[in-house]
């Protein structure tokens, strides 16, 4: 299987899924129905900061058709996706830190009592002053503490040196350094969280159903928050409705459905409203950054400094990894021989932030991207021609030790270049009319799990017998990406069968095999190693009864179109299915089990003998690229920014399914426009979300489209299984500078602060006419 | 409160539902009627994702009362596929344009599609945008949607079926 | 995000409409369109006893027109019934425009004219064109009908002159004078489903000479707790020829009357440059499509 001749990878087929969506038969959490269930509601802190004296629900137990209410109390276990920053409790416990926390839940027989019994609930608040700014936490931090046990109000803070970048950047003839900010944005799925929890009272075992994207580790965090051993725990995930990130930890609902199950010993359901999505946010961490960037003379790259104040908001949750990623992104796609990087994530009293498409790259690439641009214009230099320059190629390891082993990123930026016209255009359109180009990349996967283990990452089990054909056991989750369909066409791939044949169970703790979870996207890469390795399996069993019934010898043998066949001799062939019939009557069923683990880089750098900065943070397998170039026309009246066109060219590999792939790039520039143009939670002086609902917070309809073509360039890793790296966040990088760029090159503006509304566009021009 | 009677037309079919004034179109054919493919993405009219046919115009459930749609004829999306499970041409377009991605979106995005087309057969790029302008996708970025509403319109047209 | 229990009424006839409105008084609400009503009582805003829903009754929806009498459009009309009428394209093309801009596909097919302005909310879509067309209202009850000039009926923020048992039933809207040609425009962040920072409809007849200014009328929304008439804008321009210096003194005059206030959408600054900039625009458009009458 060498090489690009693909049968099965490589086919724009439909989604498995996808008959069952357009018919509106795909069951999501929330349609679910089971016997006795009961529906949950979770009552919610209405100040940012403040002491729980007292909570009196006993109004609420009084209500007919209130079966339970729990609190903190309930369930004191602290959980958090990252283990050694754990500080999430379900529902709060002795004080509350942003506005809209959980601090009671109850389970009734159907919603409209639930919600009329969170009024019954009282609540005695003692409120505490309010941090909303990271600065302002760290400087109050005597006198205000969010977490006791944290005396910055720091959750973390590092620092990384590589080189010697002080005496580079003294060397270098362009040096440049600039402050940028990007916003407090949320990921805005279309479905909101949902749980349904059915304990058993009679052999204690647990079923989750949940709207969730990562089940291994809310299996784990279901353990820890319920005081049960995980075998007595199995999560399920039903149709998926998006989550960008933000369901890549656990919920509240999540939590609360379990325990109001086990409490009530009824199946609970809670589904968030779209507010609650909103409050309980995990979104996108506000950056306030400072980068420098210096250029020799002859325009190359020789030192970078970075330092990142994010805003983490109340809780841990993803901060610190989400930290370390943003030092970690300015190692590439350009090569960086010199870096220091300071970088801290502050608590404040506001709704928590935590991963969120392409995480802790959006924010330093918007720097990046912005700072090369006006670097190139210092120099007298396109942007294009210094990003060519600088710009990393295959087997490149950068001074943090990442390890590029293949990236087509050049191939981008000429393919974007050529297809735009940017050379043409940048600098020559009327005022008001612009250009901008960026780049960026992201990993394909990462190195290491959140909680220390040798484990494989993702293990894929395939099953083969007469009377399911093909059947893929692995519990990745498939939140819309597609990854079902992508794992069933790479597996029929080796096995020689049709995608239609294979079918496909998935994000299911119990029925399918280990997988980390959908994050970092890192699925098609880690489940393509670990079929490949299932399907050989499965081949060399029946490679050999093939050459039995063939009379040939089984290295002879190659599987294709449901047919094994004599390399040598084509005319001796026999059909897939018999000789999987004759496996199965002479042996049994046949399985193969496959696992992926990622290259476990040492904390030690072996060709340095020092010690790799960043706890490996970053690292991965191989990386997705992608270089856009976009197109704006300003109302310079009114201050209004249309993105008219953009032109993107994305290295992903072999794309597995070439139209998945283009809908992932569409999505990617679409959701980042919002946050560029329009997207921000807006939080009053008490910390509560002015704009927790849709009609406020402005994600992009479908009168914000632009124009858009896209490329796929030719690429094929040799390093990764089909060739395939990532697609779907790392087209999200370049979308933020593109537009900031362009928007530079139509009113001679630089932007350094999200979103780039109207207002902002108005002022800076009645600024620079007054100059 | 006494709950009442009240007869709904839904996909053809007459159901007699016990409801009381208060309860949204969306919930009562979510959970009385028990069809689900018509999705609660927000509560509050911005989202388009709770969007049925209402004698043939879109509109969304999650504003309407179950109380106030007697003598309506209601199309869910269950609604759209024929007697023998043969998709409508809107629902293979987004199908072979790959259109769907989450799918939370999409039985609104197609009823919306539905009632365009039945209004407007040959809708240009503005048009298409404009009559799906209020159902938010946070997935596909639209485009693959609107390719896909062009080339059912075109089939649509040819086959002349509606 | 669960409404309360209440009475529900079905009226088939205005009559009855008007002795329910009358009889229950503040308990109840009317029901229309549902678009704004059912989404206050989702968020507790709203909690009315009774809900009268007057889609049953006929005489309060259509619109009829006829030549040199105008038209008159019952409050119940659906807003996507007024986005299609050739009437209201060909001699009402502000309010059509508004009409086009409301919402999205399916708040036009349940949304009501009435329900707009009866709401009034200071970023309504219709009601500044309406005032900028010279719409009188009627209002009806159990004691009779009374007419007002619409922007009297609308009296501040979620405000109206809608006493007890009373309901808006029709707008009427007069024959358009000749060389009349009326403008809507809107600005927000998005170009869909928005929320108007700013929004401004111009009614503008010249004399027979094509190039004076007969009647003008700007009206402003968004900008003031409700539609915004302009008073320095008709006294800079009316027996003016227009010309772009002209209209750009009539902008800022209009900026300068404005009353905004910053909130979530947008400035108050920010919303005056916008009422500069979308006034130079309207007045412009106006006068160009009068010219061509």
């Amino acid at each position: 299987m060498e090489g690009k001749k693909f049968s099965q990878v490589g086919r724009s087929v439909t989604r498995i899924d996808g008959p069952a969506k357009v018919k509106g038969e795909a069951i999501y959490t929330d349609d679910m129905v089971m016997a006795r269930m009961a529906h949950g509601k979770i009552k919610r802190s209405t100040y940012a900061h403040a002491f729980i004296k007292n909570i009196d629900y006993s109004k609420a137990l009084a209500l007919p058709g209130v079966l339970a209410v729990i609190t903190g109390e309930d369930a004191p276990n602290k959980w958090g996706i990252v283990p050694q920053t754990a500080n999430e409790v379900t529902l709060a416990v002795d004080k509350v830190r942003f506005h809209g926390e959980g601090v009671a839940a109850v389970a009734a027989i159907d919603e409209e009592t639930a919600e009329e019994a969170l009024d019954l609930i009282e609540v005695e608040y003692e409120p505490l002053p309010v941090l909303l700014d990271p600065f302002e936490s760290m400087k109050r931090a005597g006198e205000i503490l969010i977490h006791e046990n944290e005396p910055d109000n720091v959750l973390h803070q590092g620092e990384q040196l590589f080189g010697n970048p002080d005496q580079a950047f003294a060397g270098c003839k362009y040096v440049l350094e600039k402050k940028f900010y990007t916003s407090y944005v949320n990921h805005a799925f279309l479905e909101p969280h949902s749980s349904l929890a059915h304990y058993d009272p009679q052999n204690g075992q647990l079923q989750l159903w949940s709207s969730n994207q990562v089940p291994h580790y809310l299996h784990r965090q279901l353990s820890i928050v319920m005081d049960m051993p995980m075998n007595k725990i199995r999560v399920i995930l039903p149709a998926v409705g998006g989550g960008f990130g933000g369901k890549g930890e656990a919920s509240s609902s999540d939590f609360c459905a379990a325990l109001l199950s086990r409490k009530t010993g009824r199946p609970v359901r809670v589904t968030y409203d779209r507010n609650e999505v909103f409050v309980t946010n995990k979104g996108r961490h506000p950056c306030h950054m400072k980068m420098k960037i210096g250029l020799d003379q002859n325009g190359y790259i020789q030192a970078v400094d970075f330092d990142n104040t994010l805003d983490g908001g109340a809780y841990a949750g993803w901060g610190m990894v989400v930290m370390f990623y943003t030092t970690s992104m300015i190692h590439l796609p350009y090569k960086v021989p010199n870096a220091r990087a300071r970088v801290r994530r502050v608590y404040t009293n506001k709704p928590t932030c935590g991963a969120m498409r392409g995480l802790g790259g959006v924010q330093p690439r918007y720097a990046m991207e912005c700072l090369l641009d006006e670097l190139a214009e210092m120099m007298g230099v396109s942007a294009y021609e210094l990003k060519m320059k600088n710009a990393v190629e295959s087997g490149y390891r950068s001074v943090s030790n990442l390890h590029v082993p293949h990236t087509e990123y050049k191939k981008c930026l000429q393919t974007v270049v050529e297809n735009s016209g940017y050379l043409e255009k940048h600098g020559k359109q009327p005022f008001g009319k612009g250009i901008g180009l960026a780049g960026g990349y992201y990993i394909s996967g990462t190195a290491y799990t959140l909680y220390l283990s040798y484990k494989p990452h993702t293990t894929v089990l395939i099953r083969v017998d007469t009377e399911g054909g093909v059947t893929v056991h692995c519990a990745a989750a498939d939140i819309g990406q597609g990854c079902n369909t992508v794992m069933a066409q790479m597996a029929a791939e080796v096995l020689g069968v049709n995608y239609e044949d294979v079918h496909v169970v998935s994000g299911d703790t119990e029925l399918g095999t280990f997988d980390l979870g959908s994050f970092a996207s890192r699925v098609t890469y880690a489940s393509g190693v670990a079929i490949k390795e299932a399907a050989r399996q499965i081949n060399d069993k029946l490679f050999e009864v093939a050459a039995g019934m063939l009379s040939c010898r089984a290295e002879q043998l190659e599987v294709r179109d449901r047919r094994f066949y004599s390399v040598f001799e084509p005319k001796k062939n026999i059909e897939w299915e018999k000789v999987v019939d004759v496996y199965t009557n002479t042996v049994g069923t046949l399985t193969g089990i496959g696992h992926f683990s990622p290259p476990r880089l040492k904390g030690i750098d072996l060709t340095r003998g020092e010690r790799v900065q960043g706890a490996n943070i970053g690292h991965s397998p191989t990386f997705g690229f992608s270089a856009q170039a976009i197109e704006v026309d300003v109302d310079v009246e009114t201050g209004k920014v249309r993105v008219t066109k953009v032109t993107e060219a994305g290295d992903c590999g072999q794309a597995v399914n070439p139209m998945s792939v283009e809908g992932q790039v569409e999505g990617s520039i679409m959701f980042t426009l919002g946050q560029a143009l329009y997207e921000e939670m807006h939080l009053d002086e008490d910390g509560r979300m002015m704009n927790a609902c849709l009609h406020h917070y402005k994600v992009p309809t479908v009168m914000e489209l632009p124009e858009m073509d896209t490329t796929i360039v030719d690429s094929y890793d040799p390093t990764a299984p089909f060739g395939v790296k990532e697609s779907g966040e790392g087209p999200v990088q370049p979308t933020i500078p593109a537009i900031a760029n362009a928007v530079y090159d139509a009113i001679g503006v630089r932007f350094t602060e999200l979103p780039i509304t109207p207002e902002k566009v108005l002022k800076a021009l009645k600024e620079k006419q007054g100059k | 409160m006494k709950q009442q009677l009240i007869q709904l037309e839904i996909n053809n079919q007459l159901y007699e539902i016990p409801v009381t004034p208060r309860d949204l179109l969306v919930d009562v054919i979510r959970k009385k009627v028990g069809i689900t493919g018509t999705k609660k993405g927000c509560g509050e009219g911005d989202c388009g994702a709770c969007t049925v046919l209402m004698d043939g115009a879109p509109v969304l459930s999650c504003l309407t009362l179950a109380i106030t749609c007697q003598g309506r004829k209601i199309i869910t999306i269950e609604g759209l596929a024929d007697e023998q499970g043969a998709l409508h041409p809107i629902q293979q377009s987004f199908l072979d344009h790959g259109a769907v991605q989450c799918g939370f979106c999409t039985p609104g995005m197609i009823l919306t599609t539905k009632a365009l087309l039945d209004k407007n057969p040959h809708p240009d790029q503005t048009s298409i945008k404009r009559g799906i302008a209020g159902n938010i996708c946070r997935c596909t970025g639209y485009k693959k949607i609107v390719e896909a509403i062009g080339a059912a319109a075109d089939r649509i047209a040819t086959r002349e079926v509606k | 995000m669960y409404l309360d229990e209440f009475e529900y009424y079905a009226p088939k006839t205005a009559d009855e409409t008007f002795e329910l409105a009358g009889r229950l008084g503040s308990q109840a609400k009317v029901l229309a369109g549902g678009t704004d009503l059912i989404l206050n009582m989702k968020q507790s805003l709203l909690k009315p006893q009774c809900l009268i829903d007057i889609n049953g009754v006929k005489e309060f929806q259509g619109l009829i027109y006829e030549a040199g009498k105008g038209a008159v459009i019952g409050a119940a009309t659906k807003i996507s019934e007024l986005e299609h009428s050739a009437v209201l394209r060909d001699k009402y093309f502000a309010l059509h425009q508004a009409a086009r801009e409301l919402g999205s596909t399916q708040v036009r097919a349940m949304a009501t004219i009435g329900g707009n302005i009866c709401n009034a909310s200071p970023a309504a879509e219709t009601s500044s064109p309406l005032v900028a067309l010279g719409t009188k209202v009627v209002i009806n009850s159990a004691a009779g009908e009374r007419e007002l000039p619409l922007e009297d009926f609308i009296i501040g923020n979620r405000k109206t002159a809608l006493e007890q048992g009373e309901l808006l039933v029709k707008f009427l809207l007069p024959e358009p004078a000749p060389q009349t040609a009326s403008c809507y425009t809107n600005i927000g962040l998005r170009n869909a489903m928005e929320i108007d920072a700013v929004n401004m409809a111009v009614n503008l007849t010249l004399e027979a000479d094509n190039r004076t200014v007969k009647v003008l009328r700007l009206v402003m929304g968004s900008v003031a707790p409700r539609p915004l008439v302009s008073v320095e804008v008709p006294a800079l321009l009316v027996g003016q020829a227009l010309n772009s210096n002209l209209i750009e003194k009539a902008a800022a005059a209009a900026a300068g009357e404005a009353q905004p206030i910053s909130d979530i959408r947008a400035t108050a600054e920010y919303r005056r440059e916008a009422v500069f900039v979308l006034s130079r625009r309207v007045l412009q458009e106006a006068f160009n499509a009068a010219q061509e009458v």
